[in-house]
């Protein structure tokens, strides 16, 4: 399970991020892969996200401003057919007023027999009517037909007749009166046959009003009600009613014909109001109608879709930055894989170079200083030899001393310079079939006294299917000799040394030597087969024996590589061409 | 006991009388020549016991004199002492006579202990 996150998460992320291979970095073409990733990435995905961000916000803004055109213009349409019925609902019943006053006149309507009657006829016509009562110009009312006897009553004070006369007909606000019971009052004027007017007046219930308009509400988030000019509220309204009656939202400003708008509810939701000023053809109304829908309610279709396409466009947006962070980093990675290859082949060339020229200067030095040093071995020696004849010297051990070092530091150069050409000198090679178990057999026998007396462990491991190499003997004994050698020095007594082979190729064999001893440092290990360089104290080793061993390899076309950790042992690996080919001899 | 005559063979000067001197002092009779040309006209007329040769000579090959050397007196002793002797080389004199190969600078001990072989050889 974990090697599965692992591996995919290995996918997803740049391998270059789990190099540290320092010493390689001046080789890598380019340093800042991180960058390269980094940058890849955020281009790819900017330049695929950035223009479908953009096309799905002026979508929405599309989309929503269609929304709102169509709310306005729906709830317009609503409003003016409430409207109109509720015009015609006043129109209707001041036109019956109007009917009566005309038919029957002032003479017949005085009559309270009369006007019961046509107060009945009135109730079969329409219904909702409470009572009706006739008024004088004078402002008495003269006669009455309803549940209260109100005859006599004076109303030429009383705003609404005052209106009535001067615009022959009204219409009142809802009001609850002495019954507390809400209703309208409509009334209309008429001439008697003497000139003088009278006015007719009528009480409506509001019952069939309310039914009408909530006949028209079309749904849940809807509110169909009517206000006066001041916002006080006429018949109920079930999400606008704010202190003592009044509406909580602001009154839309006059206009001669249905309007719809769009505001802020108390609550700062946005609604769409649509309302109209009523005015029927006889008499002017105190109404004005209200519509008022949520726009949450009206875009919830929108909203629902809207949730969809989000998902999509966010499960489309992940998909293309798995897909871009996954191409990126196979593309990073190749080149990365490329580079770190050219890399490692120009640090090689590099340290291959190197080593060569250090080589060949290391060999023209040592060509030149050979003969003087040998002049100098002679000189030296003859003057030891005449004081060891001439008896006064000859007892003098400080002479003889200085002299003798002089002979041991001589030699000591000899080595070196001997040591030197063999690095750097390209012999011949002459193959012939060596059995790789027998010649390390043979290198182990100058080591088993040592070892014995070290309580060194030996263990050699050489399976019998190694073939028979086709090399040169005296070198590969020089080259196991040598790594032999080290590794005896490298290690403490009671360690172990392991001696390994295998076929690295079917046409590659691959020598192990592993000790146990002190191991390399990182900085040491880089420049073990260089020349001259060695740990050893002065004048004990002369930091030949792994660069000589290095050329060896290099002269038997093979590769030598290795591997050490302080403290836990050095394992140095020699792979060898089964058989070196003719044509590429030196 | 018989007398070891000895050719020194290096173009070299210094080295080569150095050499003589200390050969002389422990009782050897040494002879020096400074090119290959000398040095197998010498060995012609008489003969030596043992003869050091350098390879690198101004005018011949020292493998050349090697090769003249026996030829003229196959029983001459021939110690090839050379700067800069590779295995290769070695093998070469090896196989057209030479008796030893020494390399510079040399310890004279152990060339002293291989004429002292010769000469028991001798006697």
């Amino acid at each position: 399970m974990t090697k599965a996150l692992n591996r995919m998460l290995g996918t997803l992320w740049p391998r270059f991020h789990r190099s540290h291979d320092e010493h390689m970095n001046p080789y890598y073409t380019f340093q800042d892969y991180r960058q390269i990733w980094g940058m890849g990435i955020f281009i790819l995905i900017t330049t695929t996200l950035l223009p479908l961000i953009i096309m799905t916000l002026i979508y929405y803004q599309l989309v929503e401003k269609s929304i709102d055109t169509e709310s306005l213009l729906r709830t317009e349409r609503l409003a003016s057919n409430t409207r109109r019925a509720v015009s015609y609902f006043l129109e209707e019943r001041l036109a019956a007023l109007t009917f009566t006053v005309n038919e029957m006149g002032y003479d017949k309507l005085n009559d309270s027999e009369a006007l019961a009657e046509v107060l009945r006829n009135l109730k079969l016509g329409f219904g909702g009517l409470t009572d009706l009562s006739v008024i004088a110009d004078t402002g008495t009312q003269v006669a009455y037909a309803g549940p209260f006897n109100l005859e006599g009553k004076d109303y030429s004070n009383q705003n609404w007749f005052i209106e009535c006369q001067r615009n022959d007909a009204y219409v009142s606000e809802i009001f609850s009166g002495y019954r507390d019971v809400p209703h309208i009052v409509i009334a209309v004027k008429a001439l008697r046959p003497d000139g003088r007017s009278f006015i007719l007046r009528a009480t409506l219930e509001t019952e069939r009003l309310i039914q009408t308009l909530s006949s028209f509400k079309p749904g849940e988030h809807a509110d169909i009600f009517l206000i006066n000019r001041d916002g006080v509220l006429q018949t109920p309204s079930r999400h606008y009613e704010g202190t003592s009656h009044r509406l909580s939202i602001p009154v839309p400003p006059r206009a001669e014909r249905t309007r719809s708008l769009m505001m802020a509810d108390t609550a700062g939701k946005p609604i769409v109001v649509g309302y109209a000023y009523i005015e029927t053809q006889i008499a002017p109304t105190p109404f004005i109608l209200m519509v008022v829908k949520q726009k949450a309610g009206m875009m919830k279709v929108w909203l629902d879709l809207r949730h969809q396409v989000n998902w999509i466009f966010i499960g489309s947006a992940v998909l293309i930055a798995v897909v871009i962070t996954l191409t990126s980093t196979a593309m990073v990675n190749m080149i990365f894989d490329a580079d770190r290859e050219k890399a490692k082949t120009m640090l090689m060339a590099e340290q291959n170079s190197q080593l060569a020229s250090i080589g060949q200067l290391a060999a023209g030095v040592a060509h030149e200083i050979n003969n003087p040093l040998a002049l100098i071995n002679e000189t030296a020696g003859y003057i030891k030899d005449l004081f060891m004849i001439k008896e006064q010297y000859k007892e003098d051990p400080e002479l003889v001393e200085h002299i003798d070092s002089i002979i041991e530091a001589v030699d000591r150069c000899g080595t070196i310079t001997r040591q030197l050409l063999g690095f750097a000198r390209h012999f011949d090679v002459e193959t012939q079939p060596i059995d790789l178990k027998h010649m390390v057999a043979d290198v182990l026998n100058f080591h088993k006294k040592e070892a014995e007396y070290r309580n060194i462990t030996l263990h050699v491991d050489i399976p019998e299917t190694i073939p028979l190499i086709e090399t040169d003997r005296g070198k590969l004994q020089q080259i196991i000799l040598n790594l032999v050698n080290n590794a005896f020095q490298a290690i403490d007594n009671g360690c172990f040394l392991d001696i390994r082979a295998d076929m690295a190729a079917p046409d590659q064999v691959r020598i192990a030597i592993h000790d146990s001893g002190c191991g390399i440092s990182e900085e040491h290990l880089k420049k073990v087969f260089e020349p001259f360089f060695t740990t050893k104290k002065e004048g004990q080793g002369t930091g030949l024996g792994l660069s000589i061993t290095y050329g060896l390899v290099q002269k038997l076309h093979g590769d030598i590589t290795v591997q050490s950790k302080t403290g836990e042992g050095t394992t140095f690996v020699v792979t060898l061409p089964v058989r070196i080919k003719k044509e590429s001899q030196i | 006991m018989k007398q070891i005559d000895i050719l020194i063979v290096d173009d070299e000067q210094r080295y080569a009388d150095m050499l003589a001197r200390r050969l002389a002092l422990r009782g050897l009779r040494c002879k020096v020549r400074y090119n290959g040309q000398t040095a197998i006209e010498t060995v012609s007329q008489e003969p030596f016991a043992v003869v050091l040769l350098d390879l690198r000579l101004p005018d011949l090959y020292g493998t050349d004199v090697l090769k003249q050397i026996k030829k003229h007196r196959p029983e001459t002793v021939v110690i090839i002492l050379t700067g800069h002797g590779t295995e290769k080389d070695r093998g070469r004199c090896m196989a057209l006579g030479a008796d030893a190969f020494i390399n510079k600078p040399l310890d004279i001990n152990r060339l002293e202990s291989i004429i002292s072989r010769i000469k028991e050889r001798a006697e």
